[in-house]
């Protein structure tokens, strides 16, 4: 097990901030590689989300571990972050113990974990299908397009992204790609959520994840939850290295539910 | 009490303008042109264009008026202009990347440096950093109460209003608003201020003795981002900007309830109004123009071509 001391060490600073000490301690519990870029994007989140604590009240620690430790824990636990594959997402997910607890799926794009419609599955990252439609929109007006769809992109300056972008490049030396955004996304959805709620009952924070938050993951409208568990946001079009277009594509009907499974059945 | 304030307030303002003549002129930064509109209030037409450095972005006048502060955000610098005879004078230093900023009642300036999550506070007479504040991530509206005890800074991307306390150079509350917090405007009597929320679509009252927020509402416009705000000047009605939705929401300040909306141009962000409340200026940054709104009849009466992506804007009046 390998814990982050980030926060601790934050925690010194906060004493300074804050005139009422009701300090919430947050430990994330996360699974997946510690490096690369799902694992900076976490980081990026982890620093940001102490940030907001140092005014408000709150400390991040993130725990790094395997499942079969996650299994085994004896914490009352917060959240769990997985970067795995689908299989790994829905054995967590589907613990009957972790049932009221929010797992955030960062990385795979895989459409079973969206159509499973798993109550306590947040999915960060655009699902396989959403890519596909953003593409066939872009396709049926530019056939000859050899472009491909991602979901951030070092070049995108809309809705602050520039910011994110440029902060997470002096932090890491390296542009923020996909897997990086869903990492910050994810724990910055749940700073957002602690400070709401000023509380991290999993229970709570599920309920308010899933209906209530409208974040600002700095791509557009605040983001919210559709009920397969899918974060609605918009996705780009690269044409070499260049954005060359924002998907849903203008006017196109049902806006950013026009990419992906729309609901559960 | 209140009326203590308020005889007290009207005595600061009337001894503000009897220090210099104003000129009615009308200040618009041009984003990407690199440059400052200047516009004759008065009749409305274009005097002249000045080159100010790049990308500016903040703007607003000395107490006594007779000087003009300019951020320029890229120069990593404020601009400081000559307000009768537009003499670019020089500029000074004001920390990585200024977006914007307010002039204290003292003087001085506070800045939000967007890229940093800090706020400086600078005296624009001799340059000195007197201090720098931390604050949340990507710090954007900064708004000085009137009687100067605090400033208040919001940050962007950490969702928060900080009330810093002048005199300590300290954050002493922190007052959690929905995401994206931009504009900030305080009632005449420092006891109430205003806050819009861009990705939140909100607008929140906070009062300034228990620092809590008493009242807020969904800004119930078509394609709204809230932006900027200004209070008449008898503290009864709200303006505000929308970016996109390319209007003006006028508003009840007490209870929020939007009386009526302005058509203005496109992505409206800055906004100035006249100090007898009849005017509201709004730069349009798609547009390229700013539109003048005539608060009586709550619509736009002239739309005037300046620069590119025109940002913010300061009358002297």
């Amino acid at each position: 097990m390998r814990v982050i001391r980030a926060g601790l060490i934050v925690l010194l600073a906060a004493f300074s901030q804050i005139a009422s000490a009701n300090i919430i301690e947050v430990k994330l519990h996360y699974i997946g590689p510690t490096e690369g870029s799902v694992w900076q994007g976490v980081q990026q989140g982890l620093t940001e989300a102490n940030i907001q604590g140092e005014f408000l009240g709150q400390v991040y620690s993130l725990h790094a571990e395997t499942a079969a430790e996650l299994a085994k824990t004896q914490d009352e636990i917060t959240a769990i972050l997985v970067a795995g594959d689908e299989q790994q997402v829905l054995a967590i997910a589907n613990k009957p113990e972790f049932a009221h607890i929010p797992v955030f799926n960062l990385v795979s794009d895989s459409d079973v974990l969206r159509s499973a419609c798993v109550a306590n599955l947040l999915n960060i990252s655009p699902s396989n299908k959403m890519k596909q439609d953003a593409l066939a929109q872009w396709l049926a007006k530019n056939p000859d397009s050899k472009a491909h769809v991602q979901g951030w992109h070092e070049s995108f300056k809309k809705f602050a992204a520039s910011q994110l972008n440029s902060r997470f490049k002096k932090a890491h030396g390296v542009i923020m790609d996909d897997d990086a955004w869903s990492g910050w996304a994810a724990v910055k959805l749940l700073s957002d959520t602690v400070a709401r709620l000023q509380s991290d009952d999993a229970s709570a924070m599920l309920n308010y994840l899933r209906n209530d938050i409208a974040f600002d993951g700095q791509k557009g409208a605040g983001a919210t939850f559709r009920n397969t568990g899918q974060l609605r946001q918009l996705v780009l079009l690269i044409e070499n290295n260049k954005i060359v277009a924002e998907a849903p594509l203008r006017g196109v009907k049902g806006g950013l539910d026009s990419l992906g499974l729309k609901s559960c059945k | 009490m209140k009326l203590k304030q308020l005889v007290l307030s009207s005595l600061v303002l009337m001894s503000t303008s009897a220090w210099a003549d104003p000129t009615y002129r009308l200040f618009v930064t041009n984003e990407k042109s690199n440059t400052v509109s200047v516009i004759d209030s008065r009749t409305n037409e274009l005097e002249t264009t000045l080159e100010i450095g790049d990308r500016p972005r903040g703007i607003g006048l000395s107490p006594d008026q007779e000087t003009l502060y300019v951020a320029i955000s890229e120069e990593n610098a404020i601009a400081i202009v000559d307000v009768k005879t537009l003499k670019v004078l020089g500029k000074l230093p004001a920390g990585d990347d200024p977006e914007t900023f307010d002039v204290h009642p003292n003087g001085n300036l506070y800045l939000s440096n967007e890229d940093d999550a800090k706020a400086t506070v600078m005296n624009p007479k001799t340059g000195e950093i007197i201090e720098e504040i931390r604050v949340g991530l990507e710090p954007e509206g900064v708004a000085a109460s009137p009687k100067g005890d605090v400033v208040l800074v919001t940050s962007e991307s950490t969702n928060m209003v900080h009330v810093i306390d002048v005199e300590a150079h300290k954050v002493v509350a922190n007052i959690l608003v929905a995401a994206r917090p931009r504009g900030l405007a305080f009632n005449s009597t420092g006891t109430l201020a205003y806050v819009s929320s861009e990705i939140g679509n909100e607008i929140a009252i906070i009062d300034m003795a228990s620092h809590k927020i008493i009242k807020k509402v969904v800004v119930d416009v078509p394609k709204s981002k809230p932006m900027a705000i200004k209070l008449s000047p008898d503290n009864k009605t709200l303006y505000m900007t929308t970016g996109r939705a390319a209007k003006v929401v006028v508003m009840d300040a007490e209870t929020l309830a939007i009386k009526s909306t302005i058509d203005v141009g496109k992505r409206v962000w800055g906004e100035e109004i006249s100090r007898d409340g009849s005017r509201i200026y709004t730069a349009n940054g798609v547009s390229n123009t700013v539109s003048v709104v005539d608060t009586a009849l709550n619509k736009s009466i002239k739309e005037i071509e300046v620069g590119k992506a025109p940002w913010g804007l300061v009358l002297d009046d």
